[in-house]
């Protein structure tokens, strides 16, 4: 168990953005503790995680297929749809619905700074659908002529928060003064273990973040020097509270935010 | 060979303690001088007392889940069990369920709260909680460095209690009293609350002040944490603070003294005024929209999580 916990902790902290994969950890190891309660001889049981680990890797790819097979009911014919950056879930559920002979237009956020929404575009427009890049400060601009909001997330915290690119909390926040609903779409697995009670209680939040640079040299740096300076010390993630968020389809059905809460306390019971 | 059987002394009710029924005092009464005789008269008079004492019997609030713990508990026992055994078992019971519900849970909720205080926080709370005491002794004691902001209310003013045990463990303290709270709350990083009961409907039932102080909180978009038991968990839903409330002594409004000495104010003569009331409230309801969060000791929830850990957790016993 121990080195289990020492080997999770080792690959948490070894990728940037870990909150997936800290909830994915999690929940292994929390399958690993029951099972050793369940199984008496050693071998069983460690054959029994193998075999589970495979499993999940294989579903979470199934996973993907239940979650697209249930969304699909949100996008309206003639709808036109509004995504934030790159999500495999998101990408799913566009190609489902256009597969359902469903006709709707797509804007993407540009996602700056991975840029990850120029991407997506061309995936939807390889698959034939309408798809266009607009700028992320453009979304209060773009927004009256959206009719929902999808976005897809890094992690789903316990008050049913999501953790996603950077931008999401903007989006929710312009999409609900404009009262258009915000479709989360994600796999359970992403279900995490944690509470920020707001941006800066998030684990990716450093005290070097945005923080002020020094003046004395700043006027001699070059243009790219200070580019290469804010990219460093900008989030990449950010935290958007349940209060902004509609619905989020997920494998265990289609849920309310408060509802995550539920499915986890049944989960770690 | 009658030494084993007890001596029925005179009863004298004087004597009673107080908390007795005076139902009961009077069956007692009537048994010790025969006035009722034969064995199904004693039961059935039994009974009726009883009944009155039902129907007399108000439960506490918040304390329901104790009370009936405490009722599931008498009735498993076993009927072969002697009544000096089964008086034993059931005050171990209750000393077992005042350890693992309150005591354990509260050093529980201690550890899961430590985890929301950083260095600079500015903490505020309102009135006295014992569980936030607690977690800020003990945050005090890990070498957080953080400030407290002591809100305060007549007439019971318990946040002099708290502001006496936080200053005298070192911690930097502020005093202040709710109509302050506006003005009080500019600096606050985090809001940590006690509560008296939780209702099903994520509404916090707590000392009367509390919503006034989750609500400015809300207002300047400050985090405002709870800190419950799970054994105040119920299941009722309540929509205000008016459908059910106490009503404290009236007579604790008009004394406006700072001290230990009473001083009574202008009010004194309340009683002779016909028209004049005074209402002394001990309890108000705060809405879940105001709440970022309940630490219990199953773990942090959101406050509209309440009744999924009442069923998860506390299964109705049938």
């Amino acid at each position: 168990m121990e080195s289990l916990k020492d080997a999770s902790q080792k690959l948490k902290s070894s990728v940037k953005n870990s909150i997936s994969l800290s909830a994915g950890a999690d929940l292994f190891l929390r399958f690993v503790t029951r099972t050793s309660h369940d199984v008496t001889n050693f071998e069983a049981c460690k054959e029994h995680l193998m075999n589970s680990g495979k499993v999940l890797v294989e579903k979470a790819a199934a996973v993907r297929e239940k979650i697209g097979d249930l969304g699909v009911q949100f996008i309206k014919d003639d709808a036109t749809i509004l995504i934030h950056s790159y999500s495999r879930v998101v990408m799913l559920l566009l190609q489902r619905a256009a597969a359902c002979k469903k006709r709707f237009k797509v804007y993407v956020t540009e996602s700056r700074p991975s840029c990850l929404g120029i991407r997506a575009t061309k995936l939807l427009c390889k698959a034939g659908i309408p798809a266009t890049v607009i700028y992320d400060t453009a979304v209060g601009y773009i927004i009256d002529k959206v009719d929902a909001v999808f976005v897809g997330a890094e992690g789903v915290v316990e008050n049913g928060g999501l953790i996603n690119a950077i931008g999401t909390y903007q989006l929710a926040v312009v999409a609900k003064a404009a009262n258009k609903p915000f479709y989360a779409v994600i796999e359970s697995y992403k279900f995490v273990r944690l509470f920020p009670l707001n941006q800066y209680d998030l684990p990716t939040h450093t005290p070097d973040l945005l923080t002020f640079p020094d003046l004395e040299h700043h006027t001699d740096l070059s243009e790219d020097e200070i580019i290469g300076n804010y990219e460093a010390i900008n989030p990449s993630v950010d935290y958007t509270p349940p209060d902004y968020i509609t619905l989020l389809c997920t494998d265990l059905g289609v849920l309310t935010p408060s509802g995550v809460s539920d499915e986890l306390i049944k989960l770690y019971l | 060979m009658f030494s084993h059987l007890e001596i029925t002394k005179g009863a004298n009710t004087g004597l009673a303690p107080k908390e007795i029924h005076p139902a009961i005092l009077v069956l007692g009464l009537q048994f010790s001088e025969f006035k009722i005789c034969g064995a199904n008269a004693r039961c059935i008079a039994a009974l009726t007392a009883f009944q009155k004492v039902i129907q007399d019997y108000k439960t506490p609030e918040g304390m329901g889940n104790a009370i009936r713990h405490l009722k599931w508990e008498i009735s498993t026992i076993d009927i072969e069990m002697s009544d000096d055994e089964a008086k034993k078992l059931l005050c171990e019971k209750i000393d077992n369920f005042i350890r693992d519900s309150i005591t354990v849970a509260d050093r529980v909720i201690v550890e899961y709260g430590l985890q929301k205080i950083q260095d600079g926080d500015v903490i505020l709370t309102y009135a006295r909680s014992s569980v936030v005491q607690q977690l800020l002794l003990e945050a005090h004691t890990k070498g957080i460095k953080f400030k407290v902001i002591i809100i305060d209310s007549r007439p019971r003013l318990e946040g002099k209690k708290l502001l006496n045990c936080l200053v005298n463990a070192g911690i930097n303290c502020t005093y202040a009293f709710l109509h302050a709270v506006g003005f009080a709350m500019r600096d606050v990083s985090k809001v940590f609350l006690g509560a008296h009961a939780f209702m099903s409907n994520g509404a916090l039932y707590s000392r009367v002040g509390t919503a006034m102080v989750a609500m400015m909180a809300k207002e300047k978009n400050i985090p405002v944490i709870i800190c419950c038991e799970t054994y105040k968990f119920t299941d009722k839903v309540q929509l205000d603070s008016f459908v059910m409330n106490e009503q404290g002594n009236p007579n604790d409004i008009v004394n406006i003294s700072t001290t230990l000495a009473p001083k009574p104010g202008l009010l004194s003569e309340w009683l002779n005024k016909p028209d004049l009331k005074l209402l002394n409230l001990l309890y108000d309801l705060t809405p879940s929209k105001y709440i970022t969060t309940v630490i219990t000791e199953v773990g942090m929830i959101p406050c509209t999580s309440v009744p999924v850990i009442l069923r998860e957790y506390k299964p109705m016993v049938q």
